[in-house]
């Protein structure tokens, strides 16, 4: 493997473990939201950001092809669902159905936004040095 | 199968004209992908609400199911035919329907729908955002209608990174948006219980729900083959088509009515403001209609080329987009927020666009490999019929069999309309290119060199 392609390979994996422990913590405030709305929420969308990033971690740690479009898919693929379920925190934490209090509310939002700032970083990055496409 | 000569230049882009390279192929889950982000749509759920109006919830299902079934089969047979030779539905129905048959047939299936679909989600677009801002001359469904279509077609056209990136990241949370919806809904709703014992005054046969269902999703199906051909493997747009729609477009369906059942309201966004789940999350539908109608721009855009063989891509998105736009403010003007001319337009779907698929599995499964003795070829120097014969007569056959059927009662054998087109024009291609053939030596009149363009 060149080290072009580990050095992609590395910054995939980093990416997907940061997007893992987020949505650890996400799910960790579950039972802090003070409704069962949104203990549910946190509990769905958390649950979605773990299982795809403990699925695609072994498969980008795995991957020994000399290509890094080969690395780079399947983290764009996980980071990009990881990073809309971050969306996903921005848009209805706050939401007025879900009755979070107002501290696990901000911070869930807060936690959004990183997913979502960096998940958009990682996978501009990762598009450009693998010159793979941003589209599905 | 042949591959597009390396000196040969993609002019039109997108191969439009063009057998795709095996550089550019793309995984299985990658093609599941993007059939998910063409599903993402606020149109799939607004069907379900329609199947609201005819069916109990467990109907719904039924008829969903079977309708869906029905689209994964067809689809996945259409599917598996650009998987294999790497080309576009455009360029795949040169065989079934000739070069100016193609023509013809490309728009049928794709140049005119996609133009009324753009149309349709720019009025969707325009609903949305009434309901978010109501009360403003600005949105008014018709005025939204109008500056929302031009904001579409600009985007497409310049390709503004920021909200394509946006729309991108939008379509996972999309589907998860439409499950906390649902579950929302039951949640301040009655629960399940209340979700169980609705059911509509009167219930309409199983056919009408099924022909609806198919009618939906019937122009996709024949256009498979525009995604599948990037395929790592012949069957992967098979397996990634079959399993969006069999399992995902049954939720969405079902999801639709049950939001539509619980909260009273015919209109999805409404029904999504009425839980409160907050204006964030209505402006996430926005984005996702915002998205498809982009792909329905590039879409239309690839047919035209098709058809006319002039101009580039962009140009055909300004053209298409003003069009789109203009019937989409007038709709919205003239019927409010009616449901009626999207389900008028899903009905008219199913008669005419599932003949086109059914000439090309006739013809690609069975004339050509059985009766002719040909292989799919495309490159400058290929020729083609100018119009097969068979083709053109199954198509519009099979069309009017499906009207008739539907809109006359005729006794056909299955009683679903658009299933009836199918059968008729499957079979009709059959028994008349085999007459033909025998008959003349050939099924096709005319003769079509492909220039080096690829047109």
């Amino acid at each position: 493997m060149s080290l072009e392609v580990a050095r992609i390979k590395k910054f995939a994996e980093m990416s997907i473990v940061i997007m893992l422990i987020l949505g650890v913590i996400t799910l960790a405030l579950a039972p802090a939201t003070g409704h069962y709305r949104g203990f549910y929420l946190s509990v769905f969308l958390g649950s979605v950001i773990v299982v795809v990033s403990i699925i695609y971690l072994p498969i980008v740690h795995m991957k020994k092809s000399e290509s890094a479009k080969d690395v780079a898919v399947p983290a764009m693929q996980s980071l990009w669902v990881s990073t809309s379920m971050g969306l996903g925190y921005v848009v209805t934490a706050l939401a007025p159905y879900f009755k979070i209090t107002l501290p696990v509310a901000v911070t869930l939002f807060i936690i959004g936004w990183i997913m979502l700032l960096y998940g958009t970083y990682a996978l501009l990055r990762l598009s450009k040095e693998a010159k793979v496409p941003l589209a599905v | 199968m042949s591959q597009p000569n390396k000196e040969v230049r993609d002019v039109y882009g997108d191969y439009a004209t063009l057998t795709v390279p095996p550089e550019e192929l793309r995984s299985t889950l990658n093609i599941f992908m993007v059939y998910m982000g063409v599903l993402a749509v606020v149109a799939a759920i607004f069907a379900g609400s329609g199947l609201a109006q005819m069916y109990d919830p467990a109907t719904t299902i039924q008829v969903a199911l079977i309708g869906n079934a029905m689209l994964a089969i067809f689809g996945g047979l259409l599917a598996y035919i650009g998987g294999s030779t790497r080309a576009n539905t455009y360029l795949l129905l040169r065989y079934p329907l000739g070069r100016i048959g193609a023509m013809i047939g490309s728009l049928v299936v794709s140049a005119l729908p996609l133009i009324i679909w753009f149309a349709v989600e720019t009025w969707l677009f325009g609903i949305t955002v009434n309901v978010i801002y109501p009360g403003h001359p600005l949105t008014s469904i018709a005025a939204a209608s109008a500056w929302g279509g031009i904001l579409m077609m600009l985007t497409a056209y310049y390709g503004f990174r920021a909200i394509a990136l946006l729309s991108y990241i939008t379509v996972p949370f999309w589907y998860a948006l439409i499950v906390i919806g649902f579950f929302a809904a039951v949640d301040i709703s009655g629960g399940f219980s209340a979700l169980w014992a609705a059911r509509p005054e009167h219930i309409a046969p199983l056919g009408v729900g099924i022909t609806y269902v198919f009618g939906l999703y019937a122009s996709g199906c024949v256009i498979t083959s525009d995604v599948a051909r990037y395929g790592v493997k012949k069957w992967s747009g098979s397996i990634a088509w079959g399993l969006h729609v069999l399992v995902f477009m049954t939720v969405l369906l079902f999801t639709g009515a049950a939001m539509t059942i619980l909260t009273g309201s015919p209109n999805v966004i409404v029904a999504i403001a009425k839980v409160g789940l907050g204006v964030g999350a209505l402006l996430l539908a926005i984005l996702g209609q915002w998205t498809t109608n982009d792909n329905n721009l590039w879409s239309a855009s690839l047919a035209w080329i098709n058809i006319v063989g002039k101009l580039n891509k962009r140009q055909w998105v300004i053209i298409i987009g003003i069009i789109g736009t203009a019937i989409a403010a007038v709709w919205g003007g003239v019927y409010g927020m009616s449901l009626d001319p999207f389900i008028t337009f899903g009905t008219f779907l199913g008669y005419f666009i599932p003949p086109v698929g059914a000439a090309l599995i006739a013809d690609y499964y069975i004339i050509s490999r059985y009766l002719l003795k040909r292989q799919y070829r495309f490159g400058p120097g290929t020729k083609y019929g100018v119009i097969n014969v068979p083709g053109i007569i199954a198509i519009i056959a099979g069309g009017l069999a499906g009207w008739g059927a539907t809109t006359f009662g005729l006794r056909l054998p299955t009683g679903v309309g658009t299933f009836d087109a199918i059968i008729v024009s499957f079979l009709l291609y059959l028994v008349l290119a085999v007459i033909m053939y025998k008959a003349t030596g050939r099924i096709e009149v005319g003769e079509w060199i492909e220039k080096p363009t690829g047109f």
